[in-house]
């Protein structure tokens, strides 16, 4: 695991369960699901349509769609649009194995 | 399904719906507040609910924390999560609630305060995972309490730079550079444009002097030209910019970074006033195809008004003010008394914040020279891999407007629809046609606005 990202002055909710593609992390209500991902050390969440070259997040407010994700077994959800909740399943499509 | 009535529906819950919702509730009016967002704010109110006491900020960020506090007292129906897909004639709206059910919402009066969203100058590599935009960055921070990387490079256009790079700082991260694309000459003049606006020039020189305290370089007409990395982002190549935008050859420079935001200012956010039939302006001071409206903020569309960033960018106090002068034109029109004076000071106020408007977007104004030098193989459109060299092709070949290229080439029509390229395009037709942006008619916008599932529409039968 490499360094937590969340920044430390900052007051959080509840410390809750998520799952990304099936491995066990956490997260803190309140956040986006895009920010849990990428306190988590992820980059790339996605591969392009047409050429399968490896996306990541970009806009982070809605308007690129570049994060979709699947959450709870609904496909292309966006990341950045999302809360994340207690025992969420997340399932990204990156090169990684995460 | 749910079929809700209302006097005024505002769709967009930034600093202009908030204010506007909040003058229109305490006359009694009935109100729905839309908002496609987890939280009402919109791009600059954003918090954790755990951090966004408005008691425990200043300024401007704790007006609008307390206008967001006070929603839940009025007699406003706040609908967040809310995705409004699309506008009938008769002002009706259509949207999506929570990605699962479809309402309708038939206002006498509809506000249209719909924001804005970030301008981008295409570069070798831009689409690799680890390459964000400005507000992507700051909204990670902000909205969330995470860093979106430990160690950043900044780079694009203009004063969020510099805000963006003090911010990332002030919450422990490594900051590698700032590149700015602008001169340095420019901002200088543009502080002494400022005088009618000295917080903002003082707001300004702290974020300056954050970054020069952590002793963080920042250079001036220097570009990133190349982002690379083995899959995802690792190293980035910059350069000094010629007057023309072109890449000085022998001043690149090489810094090793697995983040970098980029932004080179802001557009409005006008597809739903297109499909609505609002008349629209170009004006590259003000952020590019911006709603026409009159001194009452009414569009040309009769009861449809609009108010903040779309009709030009000029940031938090305009959208401040034109929330309160479209809530009093609102209720002009629905034959309530207004008070008289108070519109004149808002009308006064609204011309120095235009004015500031001009400042900050010419701050954003990109060298001539800047979309042509885009190479062949830089992706345009993210969402359907087009690239600088399919469009080079499809306009010699004579497809020269947004239409015809997007029959060509399927650019937006992925699923942005257009919003991250369609800006891009119509600069970069405009320079590679020779034609003043004014003249590149903008995409037609289609129904429904946003990516909804069918899902949402059949749970109603």
């Amino acid at each position: 695991m490499m360094q937590d990202l969340r920044i430390p002055s900052i007051s959080r909710g509840p410390k809750i369960t998520i799952f990304v593609n099936a491995r066990e992390t956490f997260a803190y209500e309140g956040e986006t699901v895009l920010a849990a991902l990428i306190a988590a050390g992820l980059r790339t969440l996605r591969m392009s349509h047409d050429r399968r070259e490896g996306r990541g997040p970009f806009c982070g407010m809605g308007v690129c769609y570049e994060c979709l994700v699947s959450i709870n077994g609904r496909a292309n959800q966006r990341a950045c649009m999302t809360e994340v909740e207690d025992f969420m399943e997340i399932r990204i499509d990156g090169p990684k194995d995460m | 399904m749910v079929r809700k009535t209302c006097d005024v529906a505002v769709v967009g819950g930034g600093f202009s719906g908030l204010v506007a919702a909040k003058i229109l509730a305490d006359r009694g009016l009935r109100v729905s507040l839309l908002d496609e967002n987890i939280r009402m704010g919109g791009q600059v109110l954003r918090s954790l609910p755990w951090s966004g006491d408005s008691s425990m900020s200043r300024g401007l960020r704790r007006h609008g924390l307390r206008l967001i506090d006070g929603m839940k007292r009025k007699p406003i129906e706040v609908l967040n999560r809310t995705k409004v897909l699309d506008i009938d004639e008769q002002l009706g709206l259509l949207a999506e609630r929570e990605e699962k059910e479809i309402i309708s919402v038939a206002p006498k009066m509809l506000l249209l305060a719909t924001g804005a969203r970030e301008k981008f100058l295409p570069f070798k590599g831009w689409t690799l995972p680890g390459v964000i935009s400005t507000g992507a960055a700051q909204i990670l921070m902000k909205g969330s309490g995470v860093l979106p990387a430990r160690k950043m490079l900044v780079s694009g256009t203009g004063p969020f730079l510099f805000a963006l790079s003090a911010e990332f700082l002030r919450n422990g991260g490594k900051l590698v550079s700032v590149l700015d694309l602008g001169r340095l000459r420019e901002k200088l003049f543009m502080l002494t444009q400022g005088f009618y606006h000295f917080s903002k020039v003082m707001e300004g020189l702290s974020f300056l002097a954050a970054i020069m305290k952590a002793r963080v370089p920042f250079h001036h007409r220097t570009a990133v030209i190349e982002a690379r990395g083995c899959g995802e982002l690792d190293t980035v190549v910059a350069a000094k910019v010629s007057r023309s935008g072109r890449n000085i050859g022998g001043t690149e420079k090489i810094y090793r970074t697995g983040c970098l935001a980029v932004g080179w200012g802001y557009t409005p956010n006008i597809e739903l006033p297109q499909r609505a039939g609002c008349g629209l302006t170009y004006n590259s001071n003000m952020g590019g195809w911006v709603v026409r409206v009159g001194n009452d903020l009414e569009t040309t569309v009769d009861r449809i008004f609009a108010a903040g960033e779309i009709t030009g960018i000029a940031g938090a106090q305009k959208s401040i003010n034109e929330g309160e002068l479209a809530a009093y034109g609102i209720l002009k029109k629905l034959g309530r008394e207004v008070d008289l004076r108070r519109l004149r000071i808002l009308e006064r106020q609204r011309s120095l914040h235009l004015r500031f408007g001009i400042c900050f977007n010419k701050l954003h104004k990109l060298p001539d020279g800047a979309f042509p030098a885009i190479p062949d193989e830089v992706t345009i459109c993210r969402c359907e891999d087009v690239k600088m060299g399919d469009i080079r092709r499809a306009v010699n070949e004579g497809y020269d407007t947004p239409a015809m290229l997007k029959r060509a080439l399927r650019i937006g029509m992925g699923n942005c629809q257009g919003r991250t390229c369609a800006p891009l395009i119509y600069d970069i037709l405009s320079t590679l046609t020779k034609r003043t942006a004014e003249d590149i008619p903008v995409l037609s916008v289609r129904s429904p606005v946003k990516v909804v599932a069918v899902r949402s529409f059949l749970r109603q039968q």
